[in-house]
């Protein structure tokens, strides 16, 4: 039998043969490196949980098209593509639009979105009654749900109409002897309207203005001011503020919002006469969010499509779950893609999202080490009671010729035989520990890091090792001869 | 030819003197009991020849070797190569098996081996007993595990400090038997006893009263 096979015997044996001293000794390893193991694995856990967790603050990223582009479905998923998957927590397509609630005469924004995405990205929002899930069902903000008095279970008819009414000579390029006439949003979203008939070349001949949802004296000044409406004349579309034309002073959002009016009334008159489209909608759920949502109709996009008849984007809410360098990286990366769409970050979550992070992360390294630490005080104040108890073995082994090396070895081993044994039971436990944590207090399951096994492994031996020292000292330090004079 | 030999050898606890200039020599192959009454010395002097203790002052030559002059690694070496230990108290590690125990001597000597170990507790008639723990054995079966043990490495020096003091009448027989077949082939043997029968057994007899040697008494009768 080789020196060694009878090193692990003897090692074993005093293990196995004295269990009650051993199970304890084994008994706080195996908890230090349960919570030593469950601690790493929440502490690098932690970013994606609570990464998770930040999302439900809403939006972190926002996509917009650049100038000039468009967005629409088609060019947001190529920019989406950017992100990895699992990365991606949702992505919230919204088309803003005023439509005309046709028994009021009045006319209210109205959001196309993805319903599954707003729940994804707009965790806060809260619902009375239930998001839209079948077609033509809509979401009414508690504002507008109050003012008009709907409730859940209410239908609603919305009219979708186009900013511009088509002279029946309407058709090509341009647009000679038509009488347009288009609207666009001016100051505090008031809606300024205007009606031009064009001269044979397609320049403007005349030009009347309503101005009536600006605020009177000053916005209202466009509907009046000769001088700025005299030089529309002989202009062709579309103009532009400033070159064309200058604003009224004092008035710019509603010069501008007379400039919008006529070119929207040139581009849409363009293509094929568009009629006026309406729809009833079943009111599934009020939102409520203490913000400027509760003004707000919200319905299918697929709904809104088919009251405008285009498939163009506004803006796309993400939610990313990255940290604020590769938040960057993506946003850059979608700058850079051909999709025409430009990403801004949204500063605030993503900053204290990081600051929280690292504090947390620092907590759970320090009470990792609290934990070494009683760990170690508990094993070695173990060692210690069993080198007590081993006197008598440990002078009968010098007696027989023990060098003090073998002495060392022979205790060293069985610590590092318990770490070891400790820091696997533990490294297992420690996942249930981590999963019920994760579980608990994060409210999703975590995933098993192969690699924290051999290192919980490790750890425990050494900590096993280095418990083990002083009470070597001292078992080094027993005189054979006083141990077995008797006693 | 002489194996042992102690010169004005005192050992002193404060000012109590456990051994008081004691001279002793033992030749190669002899075989001396040690008597005395309790507190005379013999352990004191026992622990310095099995080179656990120093003397306070003398010297003891092992071999031509003064060991009371060598570092403590020295003389664990010295005792583990040349010294067979057999102590009053039946010392074994308790949670090893008898045959366990054995190998222990082997494995710090120089190689376990198994086979050795089982014919040497076959010696001491405890084959069979090989795979017990020493809670199972009796006090006279331990004692002779003991002396299996002490003989595995085939020691030059056994060292018994009264190795029959708690065994009964059979299994002191039995030990004395193995210490004849041990002298038989050439060991050295020191034998502490308060028994005058097992004192009997050995060729020369010293006694030891308040730390000095009071007489020397050849045994007739030896071989007979
Ligand atoms: N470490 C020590 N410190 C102080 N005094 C000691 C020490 N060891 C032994 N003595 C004393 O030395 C004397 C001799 O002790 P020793 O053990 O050698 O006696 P002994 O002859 O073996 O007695 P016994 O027959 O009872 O075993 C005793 O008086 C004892 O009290
Ligand atoms: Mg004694």
């Amino acid at each position: 039998m080789s020196k060694r096979k009878m090193f692990l015997r003897m090692i074993t044996a005093s293990l196995l043969r004295r269990r009650s001293r051993m199970l304890i000794a084994l008994l706080s390893i195996a908890i230090g490196a349960t919570i030593l193991s469950g601690l790493v694995t929440i502490y690098y856990d932690v970013p994606r949980q609570m990464g998770a967790q930040f999302r439900s603050y809403g939006a972190n990223m926002i996509l917009l098209a650049k100038e000039g582009e468009s967005l629409t479905t088609d060019t947001l998923q190529d920019a989406l593509s950017v992100i990895p998957e699992d990365q991606l927590v949702g992505a919230t397509p919204y088309r803003y639009v005023r439509l005309d609630m046709t028994s009021r005469q009045q006319s209210f924004t109205t959001a196309g979105t993805d319903f599954a995405e707003v729940q994804k990205t707009s965790p806060y929002f809260s619902v009375e009654g239930e998001y839209p899930q079948a077609a033509e069902e809509i979401l009414l903000g508690k504002e507008i749900a109050d003012t008009i008095g709907a409730k859940v279970g209410s239908y609603i008819q919305l009219t979708w109409r186009p900013v511009v009414t088509v002279h029946e000579n309407a058709s090509d390029d341009w647009v000679p002897n038509a009488k347009l006439s288009g609207s666009a949003e001016g100051f505090n979203a008031g809606i300024v309207v205007v009606e031009a008939t064009l001269d044979d070349e397609g320049k403007i001949a005349t030009l009347e203005i309503d101005a009536s949802s600006q605020t009177p004296e000053i916005g209202g000044q466009v509907e009046t001011d000769r001088n700025f409406i005299s030089r529309f004349i002989g202009q062709s579309l579309p103009v532009s503020l400033g070159e064309d034309v200058d604003a009224v002073s004092g008035a710019t959002i509603s010069s501008q919002a007379v400039v919008d009016a006529l070119n929207n009334a040139r581009s849409t008159a363009k293509g094929s006469a568009a009629a006026e489209r309406s729809g009833y909608f079943n009111v599934t759920g009020i939102l409520v969010t203490g913000g400027e949502e509760e003004s707000y109709i919200y319905m299918n996009l697929k709904d809104l499509e088919g009251l405008t008849n285009d498939n163009l984007l506004d803006v796309a809410e993400l939610s990313v779950s990255a940290n604020a360098e590769q938040l960057e990286e993506y946003a850059k990366a979608i700058d850079g893609s051909d999709a025409g769409i430009t990403a801004r970050l949204v500063k605030r979550v993503t900053r204290s999202e990081t600051a929280v992070l690292g504090k947390l992360q620092a907590l759970v390294f320090l009470v990792t080490v609290v934990v070494l630490l009683l760990t170690m005080i508990c094993v070695s104040t173990t060692m210690m009671a069993v080198v007590s108890e081993r006197r008598r073995e440990i002078g009968l082994r010098k007696a027989l010729g023990a060098p003090d090396s073998s002495i060392r070895a022979e205790f060293l081993g069985e610590g590092m035989f318990l770490g070891g044994l400790g820091g696997l039971l533990g490294g297992l436990l420690g996942f249930v520990f981590a999963q019920v944590v994760s579980v608990n207090v994060f409210g999703s399951s975590i995933t098993f890091q192969p690699l924290l096994l051999p290192i919980t492994l490790l750890v425990s031996m050494l900590i096993a090792a280095v418990s083990c020292l002083l009470p070597i000292k001292r078992a080094v330090a027993i005189d054979p001869a006083l141990v077995l004079k008797g006693e | 030819m002489s194996l042992l030999e102690l010169k004005g050898v005192s050992k002193i606890y404060g000012d109590l003197k456990a051994l008081d200039n004691v001279n002793i020599h033992v030749d190669k192959g002899e075989w001396v009991a040690i008597m005395g009454p309790s507190g005379s010395g013999k352990s004191t002097m026992m622990n310095i020849i099995g080179c656990m203790d120093k003397p306070s002052t003398g010297e003891v030559l092992l071999d031509g070797v003064d060991i009371s002059k060598e570092s403590s690694k020295a003389l664990t070496d010295i005792r583990r190569d040349k010294i067979g230990l057999v102590f009053q108290q039946f010392h074994m590690v308790n949670y090893l098996t008898a045959v366990e125990n054995v190998m222990v001597s082997q494995y710090y000597h120089s190689m376990p081996d198994e086979e050795e170990a089982l014919e040497a507790l076959g010696r001491v008639g405890l084959r069979e007993r090989a795979k017990h723990l020493p809670s199972q054995l009796s006090g006279g079966e331990q004692q002779r595990v003991c002396v299996a043990r002490a003989l595995i490495n085939h020691p030059e020096l056994i060292l018994a400090d009264e190795p029959t003091g708690n065994l009964d009448e059979a299994n002191e027989n039995i030990v004395l038997d193995l210490f004849r077949q041990l002298h038989d082939e050439g060991t050295t043997l020191i034998v502490v006893t308060h028994d005058p029968e097992v004192a009997e057994a050995a060729q020369r007899t010293i006694v030891l009263e308040h730390g000095r040697v009071a007489r020397e008494v050849i045994n007739e009768n030896f071989g007979k």
